[in-house]
């Protein structure tokens, strides 16, 4: 297990570091000084920014500093643009909690809502309830959730005025919460057709499989067999989905909080990518990079806990 | 002959598929006394699995039992609610499983797959159970029991899986064993261990057994009666002896020259086509079509049992007085003579 | 026993024919039946399979009607993509013959006009309004909302069937015309991602061993890297524009065909069949492209079909979070993500390109759907 372990997180150190580099590259690389090409800065400004960030120097100097800013110091650029001369650090930090909250209280609504839906379908197969239910989750994998956020944008705020048009940062309890409403809604729609989809092919593979036989052949009621072996079975590899889950429910979170003018990390993006201010936008991918690669290490040791095949090693005929 | 504990009477089950109605049991009778085997062979597709499934009750959603009694302790089991059939799955009737690697839940931990009926029947606290399932363990020769107790199925062989199956169908104590081919997928040598286990536990719970095969091989170890069963009829019945030192119905003749032995020179005997099409079974007698010896009654009319001695009965219109006399062929022949020399030879020392 | 006597006739059964008791086929050689039937190959059985899932077939009909109307929609009016009408911004949608139902009529609802000013033909030329609603008054002055035939409102002489954009652009040209450029994109990317998936995998699935194992290493680290953050840098990188974006969908878009390929070798490349071939000494290439990837072409295809809408997705976030295609040039995400900013105003503007990719999308995952379940061998015969 501890090996196990220690081989999760150095692949997640390796890939982090890849990350770094490439994003080092890309943003040296690119035509022209990062800063001078900003007319919101003085050349005086460029000039000590130029010295702080060691820019004129080799390469692969700019390079070590460049990890050591980040990775010693938690140094991630200055902000040129969007808001100048602060720290980039200090501008994500403050759009960091709301899209954390978007994202994490979208993947949590979803999960429920798409097991019940796949148990559903999954006993009802070649049903009606069935055919309902997958009919839906083609509709809600295949389209993005930017269309559902327009949709829901246009319908239920703007013609039928239900909810807030746009994102209200400013108020506080309930009024906060509504306006959070839609896009958590718009983003769900897909993880719950994930959700559901994987559940309802894992679950009827596990209804028909002998060991759900051997539980009924020696005396488990129905219920007691379906609840006991094949749904407990089935759970144990939704968390193979939700690594591209999560991070689908994070691209589509950029969009739609742009929709919905959430200030959030998928807004400032936008902004930055628009103004050219380099060093943030890095700083946001990589955030991103982190994000997701965390969720990715989260969800490779929970699977070793949940999966005895994993846990104690070995066999894989199971 | 002693009690009869389970009696089959023109059991009929029908699949519907896609292109119409599988008649995959067609009006079967047999019975079971009380600590004997029977053993029910025949190829794959015969009806051999679907007529254990109906028993227990476990057919799956398109399966239907058309007609027929499956009597038990004074219950019609044909006919049984799911709620009346719980009383007997696991607890009256048990079922060895052919695969016992996809047979175990590969996440749950050994001990609780035996425990899990008598806990959740309370029949038996949790450490009750705990106590049973280790002796259980210790009894299909599981070694160590305390510790595998908390393993899993990835950590067992294959041998070891069908011992725990057979512990899991012991737990509650059955009177009917039902092995479904209960050694096709384990290796050879392992095999004969399973099969002395069964013989083993057989004596010792005084259980009765119907043990299911495709191998004659097999049934000749185990069973004291054996049924064949081609197209989801039986056509032979008798005792063991009986269907293999002379046996009257041609299938059987097939299935028994079919079997490899060490002993045969030459190249083994396959039974010429595929079974028939249960969509549409032949007229007549369902073999006529692969049948060297078949006759021209055997195209239109199904032949009726004929009686070879008080316990061995045979459906084929060979035994009517009016057919030709045939030989079963000489490379059976041969081979009949070589077994019942060696039993003999057996039984000498 | 008893079961079984009762079936034991009490006499002959009835009198049979002369003949009955005859031995029919002794001495015969009984043969296996031959199948009386056609064989049909693999892939006509799976077609004949997709032809009768009504969903696939339905999607496979949209997908082509889709792709014709990109390839010739952009003809059909006289105007072109990038053709400017500085007089005639944000025209609403005017489609002939579906005036008289009163949708796409070209007319718009002007809000709070003064009442008092509706008869000046200067401001309302005649015939224009249609429809007067919602008469209120304001600080002693009657106000109303007015709806009105926009074009003959702004007296425009064109007719835009999809309206026009905020720079006077015929909207029915650019959808079409972006229609083209995004599936163009996906089309472009697939095959290329398809090419390089499959000479990868099958590398690394037929040589196995240490090669097997770093090519698979390596398909692990790209693979983890968010896909979003790879392209973004990419673009920003490389600049906007479909050659980058096609690129950037070839960073990370290959692994699952990739992956895909070499356990089919796996799966494959220890068949006797293969073996034989290896053994007669048959070199290495035609093993590959003879003997193992045929058996791999279904899933392989299936595998594109889905990966369509993923790249179509792509392109349109891209173009959301402002690294879309360069101006002139639409496709279907640019024309969202400018439709999104008036959405309120316009609605007609996000309508028209949120149906072609929501369309679009679900139809190539049905068509997916259906040819995963068309060339499952394990569901053949059911």
């Amino acid at each position: 297990m501890i090996k196990y372990i220690a081989q999760r997180v150095l692949a997640l150190l390796i890939t982090l570091f890849i990350i770094l580099t490439i994003a080092f590259l890309v943003i040296r690389l690119m035509p022209g000084s990062i800063y001078d090409s900003n007319e919101m800065l003085s050349a005086d400004m460029v000039k000590i920014l130029e010295d702080k960030y060691h820019l004129n120097d080799p390469l692969l100097v700019q390079y070590r500093y460049f990890l050591e800013d980040i990775l010693l110091h938690w140094d991630w650029g200055t902000s040129v643009a969007v808001q100048p001369r602060v720290p980039v650090w200090e501008v994500l930090a403050s759009k960091i909690p709301i899209t954390l909250q978007l994202n994490f209280v979208s993947l949590l609504i979803s999960l429920p809502i798409g097991i019940l839906a796949g148990i559903f379908a999954a006993i009802y197969q070649n049903t009606k309830v069935d055919y309902t239910i997958s009919f839906f989750v083609v509709v809600f994998i295949s389209v993005p959730s930017f269309i559902f956020a327009t949709v829901l944008q246009y319908f239920l705020a703007y013609k039928l005025g239900w909810f807030p048009i746009i994102y209200n940062a400013t108020a506080t309890g309930a009024a906060k919460y509504l306006s959070m409403i839609l896009p958590i809604t718009a983003l769900s729609f897909s993880p719950i057709a994930r959700v559901t989809r994987y559940l309802r092919g894992e679950l009827i593979e596990n209804l028909s499989s002998e060991y759900m036989l051997l539980a009924r052949t020696k005396g488990l009621t129905r219920l007691q067999a379906t609840v006991r072996h094949s749904m407990r079975n089935s759970f144990v590899p939704l968390a193979n989905i939700i690594i591209p889950m999560f991070t689908n429910i994070l691209t589509g979170s950029l969009v739609v909080e742009q929709i919905f003018s959430v200030a959030g990390v998928g807004g400032l993006l936008v902004e930055s990518i628009n103004s050219s201010d380099h060093t943030l936008t890095i700083a946001i991918l990589i955030f991103y990079s982190m994000i997701s690669l965390l969720t990715i290490l989260i969800v490779d040791l929970s699977y070793g806990i949940i999966d005895p095949r994993v846990r104690i090693g070995g066999g894989s005929n199971g | 002959m002693s009690e009869k504990i389970l009696q089959v009477k023109d059991l009929t089950v029908s699949f519907s598929s896609y292109a119409g109605q599988v008649h995959a049991v067609r009006d079967i009778s047999f019975d079971l006394c009380r600590g004997e085997t029977l053993a029910i062979v025949g190829e794959s597709g015969s009806g051999k699995s679907v007529t254990t499934k109906a028993i227990l009750g476990i057919l799956p959603g398109n399966g239907t039992i058309e007609g027929g009694e499956i009597l038990y302790n004074g219950m019609d089991l044909a006919k049984c609610s799911d709620k009346e059939f719980e009383s007997v799955r696991g607890k009256k009737i048990s079922l060895v499983f052919q695969d016992p690697l996809s047979a175990l839940n590969p996440i749950m931990k050994i001990g609780k797959q035996i425990m899990e009926a008598l806990v959740l029947s309370k029949a038996a606290t949790k450490g009750e159970a705990k106590e049973r399932a280790l002796e259980l363990m210790r009894r299909v020769g599981i070694p160590q029991p305390e510790i595998r107790f908390n393993q899993y199925p990835f950590q067992f062989s294959g041998g070891m899986r069908q011992r725990i199956v057979i512990a899991i169908a012991l737990a509650c104590n059955p009177e009917i064993l039902i092995c479904d081919e209960p050694t096709t997928a384990l290796d050879v040598t392992i095999q004969a261990q399973i099969l002395e286990l069964i013989n083993e536990i057989k004596e010792r719970n005084n259980l009765s057994i119907i043990f299911i095969t495709h191998d004659l091989g097999v049934v000749a170890n185990v069973a004291d009666r054996v049924a064949v069963m081609y197209a989801g009829k039986i056509v032979e019945f008798g005792r063991s002896e009986e269907i293999f030192y002379d046996p009257k119905n041609p299938y059987t003749w097939a299935l028994l020259s079919s079997m490899p032995d060490l002993d045969t020179k030459e190249q083994l005997f396959s039974i010429p086509g595929t079974p028939p099409n249960m969509l549409h079974p032949p007229a007549g007698d369902a073999f006529h079509e692969r049948n060297q010896y078949a006759l021209k009654i055997d195209t239109r009319e199904a032949p009726p049992f004929f009686k070879v001695s008080d316990t061995h009965y045979a459906a084929t219109w060979l035994l009517d007085p009016r057919a030709p006399k045939v030989e079963p062929p000489r490379v059976l022949r041969e081979r009949i003579e070589r077994m019942k020399r060696r039993a003999a030879e057996h039984a000498g020392q | 026993m008893a079961d079984f006597k009762q079936q034991i006739p009490d006499q002959p059964i009835r009198p049979a024919r002369e003949d009955d008791f005859e031995l029919l086929q002794m001495g015969v050689d009984l043969k296996d039946a031959k199948f009386d039937t056609p064989p049909i190959g693999f892939f006509k059985d799976a077609m004949l399979r997709l032809a009768r899932n009504k969903a696939a077939v339905a999607a496979l009909v949209l997908i082509l009607l889709i792709s014709f109307m990109a390839i010739f929609g952009p003809m059909m009016t006289p105007y072109t993509f990038d053709q400017q009408f500085v007089d005639y911004l944000n025209m609403p949608p005017k489609i002939p013959f579906l005036a008289s139902l009163g949708i796409a009529d070209g007319s718009r609802v002007l809000t709070n006009r003064r009442v008092d000013g509706l008869n000046d033909t200067e401001k309302y030329p005649e015939g224009c309004i249609l429809e007067i609603t919602n008469e209120h008054e304001v600080n002693g002055v009657m106000m109303a909302d007015v709806k009105v035939d926009y074009y003959a409102y702004t007296g425009c002489e064109e007719t835009f069937w999809f309206g026009s954009d905020y720079l006077g652009r015929d909207l029915w040209a650019r959808l079409w015309r972006g229609a083209r450029v995004s599936l163009f994109i996906a089309i472009v990317s697939v095959v290329t991602n398809m090419i390089i998936g499959v000479v990868y995998g099958s590398i690394a699935g037929y040589y196995g061993g240490k090669v097997d194992m770093v090519l698979m290493r390596i398909c692990e680290i790209i693979q983890s890297f968010p896909r979003v953050v790879v392209v973004t840098l990419f673009i920003m990188f490389f600049g906007t524009g479909i050659f980058s974006i096609v690129m950037s969908l070839l960073i990370s878009g290959w692994i699952q065909t990739a992956r895909l390929v070499r356990a089919q070798f796996y799966r494959f490349k220890g068949r006797e069949y293969v073996l034989a071939a290896r053994t007669m000494g048959v070199p290495d290439r035609s093993i590959i492209f003879r003997h193992i990837l045929p058996n791999s072409l279904g899933p392989i295809i299936t595998t594109m079909m889905m990966a369509v809408p993923q790249a179509i997705f792509t392109e349109s976030f891209l173009a959301y979070i402002g690294l879309g295609l360069q101006a002139p040039e639409p496709s279907i995400g640019v024309l969202l993500s400018e439709g999104q900013k008036v959405l309120l105003n316009f609605p007609y503007q996000s309508l028209f390109p949120g149906i072609v990719i929501s369309l679009l999308m679900i139809s190539f995952n049905l068509f997916g759907n259906g040819l995963r379940d068309a060339m499952d061998p394990t569901l053949r015969g059911v």
